[in-house]
């Protein structure tokens, strides 16, 4: 249904120009930050992955709940896309922080508990894939990792409030952060812009994803068919 | 002078979803090459099993 209402070559094609408009804006049209100068615009994709990364694993949390309630593939295919997809979103994550780091605060890492609860979200995505990966059972494959992924999105959870409950190195909360928290109206339009684009190319490859997993599926489904 | 960090950062994120839609395309169209291919071996077999004896 969506194939047709909206084609995968025409959202791949709105992605690239969103994230070329995106860049212009973070190269030309965003002021540069006073202390940081340069280094800051790494902030505008790193938020967006960051955020994103995030979302993935509220889908891998909502699919997984879907699986147990309902024992739908569907919702079983869609944890599993997000799971993969999100772990892309969370290396990007821990190679853009450490890259903005080290000019903002002299140091690439520390264990604070932002760092360490998204490095802890890495590290979960990772058992993720590989559970779904070594356990070939079918039935117990989807039913040990729709749990898994429910038990993961705690640390999901900790990793978004961990700048709002505890003082980190990490800064503070730009969205929703109360008094003192902000930016300069472009660099908003910016930050949204940015988020948008990388959006819209995390749901352009969930479907993916999600249409591959069907694919295979299908394929396994006609092979046992020719072998009877 | 491009700040160095800048460029890595967004040349290495870029790198890795350039790397991984080209992978997913990649098996998506090996994928949809060996669905065609059973299809037609199924087809060729039903319509050969469905050839009246000859006499």
């Amino acid at each position: 249904m969506l194939k047709k209402i909206f084609p995968p070559t025409i959202h791949l094609s709105i992605t690239f120009v969103w994230l070329v408009v995106s860049l212009y804006m973070i190269f030309l049209y965003a002021p540069q930050e006073a202390t940081m100068g340069e280094a800051q615009r790494i902030f505008y994709i790193h938020f967006s992955v960051a955020c994103t990364s995030l979302l993935a694993f509220f889908f891998v949390f909502l699919g997984s709940m879907g699986y147990l309630i309902k024992r739908s593939r569907r919702s079983d295919d869609f944890a599993y896309a997000s799971a993969e997809v999100g772990f892309l979103y969370c290396c990007a994550v821990l190679i853009t922080g450490p890259l903005w780091a080290k000019p903002a605060w002299g140091i690439w890492w520390t264990w604070d508990p932002r760092l360490t609860s998204t490095f802890i979200l890495w590290l979960l995505y990772i058992a993720y894939l590989m559970l779904r990966s070594y356990v070939t059972n079918p039935g117990r494959v989807e039913v040990l990792s729709a749990v898994f992924g429910i038990l993961g999105s705690v640390d999901a959870v900790i990793d978004y409030m961990a700048i709002r409950w505890w003082r980190t190195q990490h800064p503070q909360p730009v969205i929703a952060g109360g008094p003192g928290s902000g930016l300069d109206p472009r660099m908003w339009l910016t930050v949204f812009t940015t988020w948008g684009a990388f959006l819209c190319l995390f749901f352009y490859l969930l479907r993916q994803r999600m249409t591959m997993t069907q694919n295979q599926r299908q394929l396994v489904q006609l092979r046992r068919e020719l072998a009877s | 002078m491009v700040n160095p960090y800048l460029f890595a950062a967004f040349s290495v994120v870029w790198a890795i979803f350039v790397v991984y839609v080209w992978i997913l395309s990649r098996r998506q169209a090996q994928l949809q090459k060996e669905l065609e291919e059973l299809r037609r071996r199924l087809h060729e077999q039903a319509s050969s099993g469905a050839r009246p004896p000859q006499s």
